[in-house]
């Protein structure tokens, strides 16, 4: 189809992060570190951003272990409390999950994720942490099938997850093992994708655990909260996001902030405060759909 | 004014067979180089030289040159036990003491390089990558990042033992937080306090410009752009074992002894705090392990460290001495593979050896140490201080099936060495008012820096004060001995 031009549909965001932070005993010096902001890359760009804390102190930018931009508060002062809320426009491009080429010799396919070299670039998310050890007693739940390729795999794997787990809060913490989950059978995003990359791992496919937004309005899990989904790293492909919370490839819908070995790499909000007493955390998101162009 | 009855300090020394003894040669001759100091120390009668021994260690607790064991339930300050007879190192075998130290650390900092950016050594197979990932202290943080002068290891602690064959092997790479070489300096200010006259009889190269040498090497590595740096050690804290170590080297080196919330990070600089407002600090000699430094990036209920210090180093705005991420290249299980290391980055051999290691994390090794235990130490692959080690032929039968148990269960984190004779060397017993044989190892430290290989002339001569036993750390009951390295 000659003279075709591919054109790529774009969607613009706005989306709000806010959190209240209150601490019954006060505080006499405190740090916090925000991991909210979303990346720029291939697919998406952050067109505008804007931080606000109601403590009157510097909103720093810096850049994590990772590589991943963050926002820092310091307070010098006693405080009992912060506010914070960053407001983020965001143009994301139209992702066609689909665009590549299923392998045709899946021997090759399966050398390759062998091969030294594969293994050795991808360590990092081959690593197999506290939240995506698959317990022995669950390696046979799911099993990859040697006669489809690593794509199609994966694909059944997202859909296992999304059958396998139902969606309830409150019931898991940040703090669950996940041979719980797998027993209970629930959990919330993180629990479904800490699954999907521990049993992903454990077949020998690079897996990341992503935390981002969910464009709302879908009737999708997690719209009003942060997400968490997973990226796979399909062999001459590349990082294909996969989100067993709601049983779908990643899409425009999926803003990214980060991505890290499991939850421990992406907690939104990390803080250092010296006190005894206890504290309090609320925070909300809100994404919405600006326009289409 | 000796009577019949009085001793000379070695009258009852008692050399056993099959041990090298650095001072006595197996035919009981003494050694050339110790001929004057026996000359000199054995005109005199023990009393002597119990009596100058005691107010050397009484010095040593009046300047609370002190330390504290960790676990250790009256957790009292103890003094690191030191004798007033010193080990010496003539110049020849200090040139390969030295030239291996540099050596072994030069090929460790190329590796640290590699296994953050390319990793080439093990895409050649040279090293398993089952060693980095499964290493707690590989940490992906550090990749790609560049630290000034390309140096990781500043600061290494090299352990090395001379065998009963007479040669010297490393036991093992300290290239995290050694620590000792407060020790070092302190032992010879009491030896030169105590026994002035002996140093007029040997040409010994001073120790006391190590803090000297640190400060040139912290000033050397600051961030691109600074002129004048501020440098700065962090510490723990009092409670740590090594604090008097943090202070003594903070106040040599004319420098602030600093902790954690003595520093502020704001917009990726670091700052100390001070009466006159914040100061910018450069340079941070820190003795807190990779994962306290930052709670933001490490483990998050530490308030060791500093929030927001990793995010500023990897930016280039702060150096941090060593850089995070060494203990992948100390740990036990890559130390069988430094001579490898060594000659894949420099093309050498190795100049100091290494001792035999059977990694329990592969199977016919594993096999051969469970079969031969009692010729064997067993060592866990990532504790320090001399924690965890079993040795195979101190071990009764029950303990045995139990060390074996714990092996199996967890093959990865133990690695097996045949059991080294380590040398021994005269030493005084406060117990038995007498000098002994007792076992010694050294630990060497080597400082790299811009441009800049120095290894401290001298080093920490570890003795194992209790009969027999071969474990020399601080922590066990080590005690320690001035070491001298002649000059010419």
């Amino acid at each position: 189809m000659a003279g075709l031009k591919c054109r790529y549909m774009s969607y613009e965001y706005e989306i709000d992060y806010d959190t209240q932070n209150s601490y019954e005993k006060g505080l006499n010096e405190a740090f916090w570190q925000f991991l909210v902001i979303p990346e720029d890359n291939e697919t998406q760009e952050v067109s505008y951003w804007h931080f606000e804390n109601d403590l009157g102190e510097r909103n720093s930018v810096s850049i994590n272990g990772l590589g991943f931009k963050t926002v820092q508060v310091r307070s010098k002062k006693q405080v009992d409390h912060i506010n914070f809320n960053a407001h983020f426009k965001v143009v994301k491009k139209e992702i066609n999950p689909f665009d590549f080429e299923l392998p045709s010799d899946l021997e090759a396919e399966r050398a390759h994720l062998n091969s030294l070299e594969f293994k050795v670039d991808h360590e990092p998310y081959l690593r197999k942490t506290r939240f995506t050890t698959l317990p022995e007693q669950h390696r046979s739940y799911f099993e990859f099938d040697r006669s489809i390729s690593i794509f199609e795999n994966l694909t059944h794997l997202n859909h296992w997850t999304f059958e396998h787990l139902y969606f309830k809060t409150g019931v898991t913490d940040v703090n669950t093992p996940l041979s719980e989950i797998i027993e209970k059978r629930h959990g919330v995003c993180q629990d479904f994708t800490h699954l999907f990359c521990a049993i992903a791992k454990y077949n020998g496919v690079p897996c990341r655990y992503v935390s981002g937004y969910l464009h709302q309005g879908h009737g999708f899990f997690g719209d009003s909260q942060m997400h968490a989904w997973a990226e796979a790293f399909v062999p001459n492909v590349g990082w294909i996001g996969f989100d067993p919370t709601n049983d779908l490839l990643a899409s425009h819908n999926h803003i990214k902030v980060c991505h890290g070995k499991d939850y421990t790499d992406c907690a939104p909000l990390k803080g250092v405060v010296y006190t005894h007493g206890a504290n309090e955390t609320k925070y909300s998101v809100f994404v919405k759909a600006a326009q289409q162009q | 004014m000796g009577t019949a009855i009085d001793k000379t300090i070695f009258s009852s020394y008692v050399r056993k067979e099959g041990l090298f003894d650095e001072v006595f040669q197996s035919d009981g001759e003494v050694k050339s180089v110790y001929q004057k100091l026996l000359d000199l120390y054995g005109s005199r009668t023990i009393e002597d030289y119990v009596s100058l021994n005691n107010k050397a260690k009484s010095s040593f607790f009046n300047q609370g040159i002190t330390f504290q064991v960790y676990g250790d339930k009256q957790s009292q300050e103890k003094i690191f036990p030191f004798d007033l007879f010193p080990r010496i190192i003539d110049s020849a075998e200090w040139e390969t003491i030295e030239k291996g130290a540099i050596q072994r650390s030069l090929a460790l900092n190329h590796f640290l390089w590699d296994v953050y950016h390319d990793k080439k050594i093990i895409k050649d197979n040279i090293v398993p990558i089952e060693l980095l990932s499964s290493s707690p202290n590989y940490l992906h943080q550090m990749m790609d990042v560049d630290p000034p002068s390309k140096v990781y290891n500043h600061i290494s602690g090299t352990d090395i033992i001379k065998h009963s064959d007479g040669d010297y092997y490393v036991l093992e790479d300290n290239i995290r937080c050694p620590s000792g070489v407060s020790y070092v300096i302190c032992n010879r200010t009491a030896l030169k306090r105590a026994l002035f006259g002996v140093f007029n009889h040997y040409q010994t190269y001073t120790v006391t410009d190590y803090a000297e040498n640190l400060l040139n090497l912290l000033e050397s590595v600051k961030p691109p752009g600074v002129d004048a740096p501020v440098c700065v050690v962090i510490t723990p804290g009092m409670f740590n074992s090594a604090y008097y170590e943090h202070s003594y080297l903070a106040k040599a080196m004319g420098v602030e002894l600093v902790e954690g919330r003595d520093l502020f990070v704001e917009n990726d600089f670091v700052y100390m705090k001070t009466t006159q407002g914040p100061v910018r600090v450069d340079v941070v000699y820190r003795r807190i392990d990779d994962l306290f430094i930052d709670p933001m990036e490490f483990h998050p209920d530490s308030t060791l460290g500093v929030p927001g210090l990793f995010a500023a180093y990897k930016k280039g705005n702060v150096t941090l001495a060593n850089a995070p991420g060494t203990g992948v290249a100390d740990d036990k299980a890559i130390y069988t593979y430094v001579p490898d290391i060594i000659k894949y980055y420099l093309g050498e051999e190795p100049i100091l050896k290494n001792v035999h290691t059977y990694h329990c994390s592969r199977p016919d090794e594993l096999k051969y140490v469970l079969e031969n235990i009692k010729d064997l130490v067993i060592k866990p692959v990532d504790e320090a201080g001399g924690y965890g080690i079993s040795i195979g032929n101190k071990l009764t039968k029950e303990e045995i099936e139990k060390v074996k148990a714990v092996v199996k269960a967890n093959p990865r984190k133990y690695v097996a060495q045949p059991i080294m004779s380590l040398s021994v060397h005269p030493t005084y017993i406060d117990q038995k008012e007498s000098f002994e044989q007792r076992h010694v190892d050294l630990r060497t430290f080597t400082v790299l820096g811009h441009d800049q290989q120095f290894v401290l002339k001298g080093g920490l001569t570890r003795v194992a004060l209790k009969e027999g036993n071969l474990i020399v750390n601080s922590s066990q009951g080590g005690g320690s001995k001035d070491t001298w390295v002649l000059k010419q």
